[in-house]
């Protein structure tokens, strides 16, 4: 469960984040839009601990982040914009690593079978990394997270360079994790995947939550429109 | 997690194109350096053992002779190639190999090998120290300067960082990643080298424990080396400028730092010219008694003393030969003012020392070099050595003939010549080079300076790097 | 920047100038004492011809010619050249000035100075350290990554796009850079000179000559970061393929010729010459008087000159000395020969690295090269022979030294080697333009859509 209470961040005079209340639950996958600069970086920035807010606070599973930055770590899973993986090792190799460094020792067999349920296919699972297209570094990424057991998942524009096939095949494999019981917080430009996997969706602007609307409430077409609203908005308050 | 990044590190490491050559190209160097360092051990043990038997033979056979004709013809002192000098060559180059042992003149080694080479010769040898010293730990920077860096260029760093990586297990990891092929290098060289000198047939007694230390002083500069790379890569955003600034450290460390050091020991404690320091000698020696000269002031004075002291009139009376006992005192009088001149060079070049090891400070190069050189006996304290010991072999080799001459004639007569088997009573010149515990004695400030490197340069590291 | 080169400039050339400093006073110091030491030897001969009784050994008077000899030998010093302070070279492992006597052997005169080995060992910190191993290594900081950082950072793309090949456009990135660093590292000498008050406006031409290497040699290293760039790739690889390259050109490939040079044309053993030359003395020492008569035989003029036709010690000496060189001059030349055929051999192939052609260039330049040590070494030998030969005749006719001989005296004057100022910087130069048509072919081969890969 993510939870974020008057969450604040301020780089000098420049707000990037101001008093965000946000919540996320368990099977639940909520989608941040916003432009450039919004805020959506800074609010995954902050739950993950890389750095700390100026006032409030942030809560992951009960545990705030600041405070626990080690502790949080291990519920949660990250999948930033550019998934990058060591290039000279191969999937199995990359999954063993990055599961060692979270505390797993997991044995090849069952590493092969969270690459496969994470949806890559099994001749791409001894190839080096170098060889790999986005799309497949990603299920790479959602296999580290399936073998962290994570509870909850950040996600940085998962979808941005993913042709149709592959953003099709990840919105899947979100959906398989909300249905765990994963909390999924994705940080996205994409509105139709937004559409088609989210439980609800926040608009960001100037590191302010402006709407929140809840997924099977509105429709693709309202979406856009209320998004480009939202941007053309110039101080309104929720 | 240590061994799940030692084990990724290494993988990576190994699937590099760049790292497989570099690794073979020092291992191939290696190979032949070591191959022409047991040449060159076995080609001049060969000579040192012919030149010191034929020079046996000339002294044996010198015939009936005076024993004066005989001391002014002289003897040689060779100086052998010991086991260890196989790994470090160390000074050997420039210093001399025989000394000449002649009565009232005490000389210097001569015909050093760099005198007979081209200017090429100042560049360096393709000898296991070389590599062992210059090459291995540009071996480590290769290896080491982008470890950190390249996570955070590739990008690598921020799973890892959500993944809740502890810096310090991370850091080990990478650490051992490091040490371990550079550990083996030069295992495997010192193995060799060991397994060779027990093979060739030895003019020295080969230790395995000198081996043994000579590897950890070894050991100890790689780990040092290891530390700053990984300190830099850590510390600065690009691997580009983190390979320059390693570099510039081991630029600085292995060959500015002693060249400069060189300089300011010179400038600071020079040597005298060997004109001068032979004008100098011979001032002091006209001070004494000349055994040549029986009317110089000093002459007479001894009369006067040793007349009175066997309450005598005149040297016919004396039971030995006053002539050749003069002498013996002349050559103890010239024998002291080699040793006060002898000792002024010795005490420039501790205070030269003195500012090698101060310049340590920045440069750990240099008390591994020194350490390597003493326990492969080829520094230059133990040059010193054989030197003092050529010349108190000379010393007794006077005073063996003199004795001999003031025994056996009366004084006044000419003529004398000892009988063709007297050389052969004269002891052989053996020199041993000192054992390995004074050794370690002698140069325990510079095993200080080299414990202090390790001990800052963990230090630093565990505390400075800010890796995640 | 500039800072460093200012730094290392005039370190290195204080410290050559130190030492330039050191040897001019060792060898004034040696020519004072020996003007002393005439004073006296012509107050003693004005003594004895005045028939008044002398305080001194009997042997050291120098109405005797040996005396004059032995006892009071004239300097024959090296002088330093202008641009000695250039590079070390072999300045610390020979001696500046040597006092041949009549009695001295020729191979026992030791030119090598007393100097700590560990200073032989570690080398100097001159101008041609700076030059030859340290300038390459700025030239490879600030040109490694000249089209990679392009390629990495995603504008080569763009650039490729414009109207310029991009080999052009490298070309022009490092010419642009190898001007600048030219221009600093003028500046840095003429400033670095003038501050320690050298005047290099006497030797224009040598001034020109270093300033013309040290270009040439930096363009040789912009041509290798040239090729580097246009063939390797990342910046990583670039780096270090090009600290490969400067490990090669400047640290091995000059140890493994010294090698090879060593081992296809070693140096005759020195502990067995001197086993030879101790045999030879032994048997010259019983034939003394047939060896005595022989001479004499040889040179007949000394008979007839010499009334009373004494004979000492010093006449079968210097005539058993005479044997003895000719008898080992093949010996002792095996050495010379031996050397200088290492010296041909490795003067065939150290074209390979223009370190080494810059280093020998730089010896050469300041008179310190092994060659010119050599030259020396054979000019004093020379001198000694002169020297004997003046005396001889005074020996044999048993003629007394008189003050009126003295101002006959020979004096040696240090002759320096002539090399040829342009011929290192020539071949650096083609050498560097080879390599940057090379890579001129290379990048055309590659074309654009080779360089973006």
């Amino acid at each position: 469960m993510i939870t974020t209470t008057n969450l604040t961040k301020k780089y000098g005079e420049h707000t990037a984040l101001n008093q965000l209340n946000l919540k996320v639950n368990e099977g639940e996958i909520y989608c941040l839009l916003g432009a450039n600069g919004a805020g959506k970086t800074t609010t995954i920035n902050l739950l993950l601990g890389f750095v700390s807010p100026t006032s409030g606070s942030a809560h992951i599973s009960q545990l705030n982040v600041h405070e626990n930055t080690k502790a949080t770590k291990k519920f949660l899973a990250y999948i930033p914009e550019n998934l990058m993986l060591y290039p000279t090792l191969t999937a199995v190799e990359n999954l063993d690593y990055f599961s060692g460094i979270a505390g797993k020792k997991l044995s090849t067999a069952l590493l092969k079978d969270f690459l496969e349920e994470a949806g890559l296919q099994s001749e791409a699972f001894d190839k080096r990394i170098s060889t790999f297209s986005k799309g497949m570094r990603q299920k790479v990424g959602i296999a580290i997270a399936m073998a962290k057991e994570a509870k909850v998942l950040l996600l940085d524009e998962p979808t941005s360079g993913l042709d149709p096939k592959a953003s099709n095949e990840f919105g899947m494999l979100l959906r398989k994790l909300r249905n765990k019981g994963v909390a999924t917080l994705m940080a996205t430009h994409d509105l139709f995947r937004a559409k088609e996997v989210g439980t609800r969706v926040g608009i960001m602007k100037d590191g302010q939550l402006k709407q929140e609307f809840n997924v099977e409430n509105i429709s693709l077409n309202e979406l856009e429109l209320f998004y480009l609203d939202t941007m053309n908005l110039k101080e309104a308050s929720l | 997690m240590i061994s799940k990044t030692f084990l990724k590190e290494t993988k990576e490491l190994f699937r590099e194109g760049r790292v497989r050559i570099a690794f073979l190209i020092v291992l191939l160097l290696l190979g032949v350096a070591v191959w022409i360092s047991v040449e060159q051990y076995q080609n001049t043990n060969e000579q040192y053992a012919a030149a010191k038997n034929a020079e046996r033979e000339v002294w044996n056979n010198q015939g009936e002779k005076n024993p004066h004709s005989a001391a002014h013809y002289g003897t040689y002192a060779f100086k052998p190639k010991y086991p260890l000098s196989l790994v470090d060559q160390g000074v050997d180059k420039y210093t001399g190999t025989s000394i000449f042992l002649e009565a009232h003149k005490r000389n210097e080694a001569q015909f050093s090998a760099a005198a007979d080479q081209t200017g090429l010769a100042r560049f360096g040898d393709l000898t296991p120290d070389f590599i062992l010293l210059f090459i291995i730990p540009l071996l480590i920077i290769l290896l080491g300067y982008n470890s950190f860096t390249k996570e955070r260029e590739m990008g690598t760093l921020t799973l890892l960082k959500s993944q809740g990586i502890s810096s310090f297990k991370w850091l080990m990891g990478k650490w051992s990643a490091l040490f371990l092929p550079i550990f083996t290098i030069t295992a495997v060289v010192f193995l060799l080298a060991g397994v060779l000198l027990t093979n060739l047939k030895d003019f020295g007694v080969f230790k395995w424990n000198s081996l043994l230390v000579m590897f950890l002083v070894y050991v100890a500069y790689y780990i040092i080396f290891i530390n700053m790379v990984l300190l830099v890569s850590s510390l600065v955003k690009k691997s580009g400028i983190s390979l320059v600034v390693s570099l510039s450290i081991w630029i600085l460390a292995c060959l500015a730092v002693p060249k400069a050091a060189s300089n300011i020991a010179e400038s600071k404690h020079p040597y005298p010219t060997r004109q001068e320091f032979a004008a100098n000698v011979l001032e002091d020696k006209k001070k004494g008694v000349d055994g040549h000269n029986p009317w110089s002031k000093e002459a007479k004075m001894l009369e006067e003393q040793v007349l009175k002291e066997y309450g005598v009139d005149s040297l016919h009376q004396l039971p030995f030969n006053f002539s050749a006992y003069r002498m013996q005192k002349g050559e103890e009088h010239e024998a002291e003012v080699y040793f006060k001149h002898y000792n002024y060079l010795k005490e420039q070049y501790v205070n030269q020392s003195r500012v090698y090891r101060g310049l340590a400070a920045i440069s750990p190069y240099l008390p591994t070099r020194f350490l390597s050189m003493a326990i492969a006996s080829t520094d230059y304290d133990t040059h010193w050595d054989f030197a003092d010991a050529a010349e108190t072999y000379r010393i007794a080799t006077q005073k063996f003939l003199n004795d001999n001459t003031a025994q056996n004639t009366k004084y006044g007569e000419r003529g004398y010549k000892a009988s063709a088997d007297f050389w052969k009573k004269l002891p052989a010149f053996k020199y041993d080079p000192p054992e390995l515990t004074s050794i370690i004695d002698r140069n325990s400030s510079n095993i200080g300076i080299l414990g202090v490197w390790l001990l800052a340069s963990f230090t630093v590291l565990f505390f400075t790097s800010k890796i995640v | 920047m500039s800072l460093i080169l200012l730094l290392l400039f005039g370190f290195a050339t204080y410290n050559g100038l130190q030492k330039v400093e050191k040897r001019k006073s060792d060898i004034l110091a040696a020519k004072t004492e020996v003007k002393e030491n005439d004073v006296l030897m012509l107050k003693l001969l004005d003594s004895v011809e005045r028939g008044l009784s002398v305080n001194a050994t009997p042997w050291t008077i120098p109405t005797s010619p040996m005396a004059v000899g032995n006892y009071h030998p004239r300097v024959a010093a090296m002088e330093p050249q202008p641009m000695t302070f250039i590079s070390t070279g072999q300045a610390d492992v020979f001696t500046h000035y040597v006092k041949p006597t009549v009695r001295s052997d020729d191979f026992a005169l030791n030119f090598t100075e007393m100097t700590s080995p560990v200073q032989l060992l570690f080398g100097s910190f001159d101008l041609a350290f700076v030059i030859v191993y340290l300038l390459p290594l700025l030239i490879i900081a600030f040109s490694y990554n000249v089209l990679s950082a392009e390629k990495e950072s995603g504008s080569l793309r763009l650039l490729a796009a414009q109207p310029i090949r991009i080999q052009t456009w490298v070309a022009q990135k490092l010419g642009l850079r190898f001007f600048w660093l030219s221009l600093l590292v003028i500046v840095s000498l003429l400033v670095v000179f003038t501050l320690l008050g050298l005047s290099f406006i006497v030797k224009t031409t040598t001034f020109f000559g270093l300033l013309g290497l040290t270009l040439t040699y930096m363009l040789f290293w912009f041509a290798i970061a040239f090729l580097v760039n246009l063939w390797v790739g990342s910046s990583a690889k670039n780096a270090v393929a090009l600290l490969g390259l400067w490990v090669t050109f400047v640290l091995l490939v000059p140890s493994v010729l010294n090698q090879l040079g060593n081992t296809i044309y070693p140096m005759p053993s020195r502990n067995l010459m001197i086993n030879e030359m101790r045999n030879l003395k032994a048997d010259v020492t019983e034939k003394q008087d047939e060896i005595l008569d022989n001479f004499l035989r040889d040179h007949p003029e000394y008979a007839l000159n010499d009334s009373t036709q004494s004979r000492g010690f010093y006449h079968r000496y210097m005539a058993s000395q005479e044997l003895i060189r000719e008898e080992l001059s093949p010996l002792v030349s095996s050495f010379e020969e031996q050397l200088q055929k290492q010296q041909a051999w490795i003067g065939k192939f150290k074209w390979i690295s223009p370190a080494i052609l810059a280093q020998e260039s730089l010896s050469k330049m300041s008179g310190t090269s092994k060659s010119d040590y050599e030259d020396y070494r054979k000019q004093v030998i020379v001198f000694a022979g002169k020297w004997r030969e003046h005396l001889i005749p005074f020996l044999y006719n048993n003629q007394d030294f008189t003050q009126a001989d003295y101002k006959d005296l020979p004096t040696f004057n240090y002759q320096p080697n002539s090399y040829s100022k342009w011929m290192a910087s020539f071949m650096i130069l083609i050498i560097g333009f080879c390599l940057f048509g090379l890579g001129l072919l290379r990048a055309k081969s590659l074309g654009a859509a080779g360089i973006l890969k």
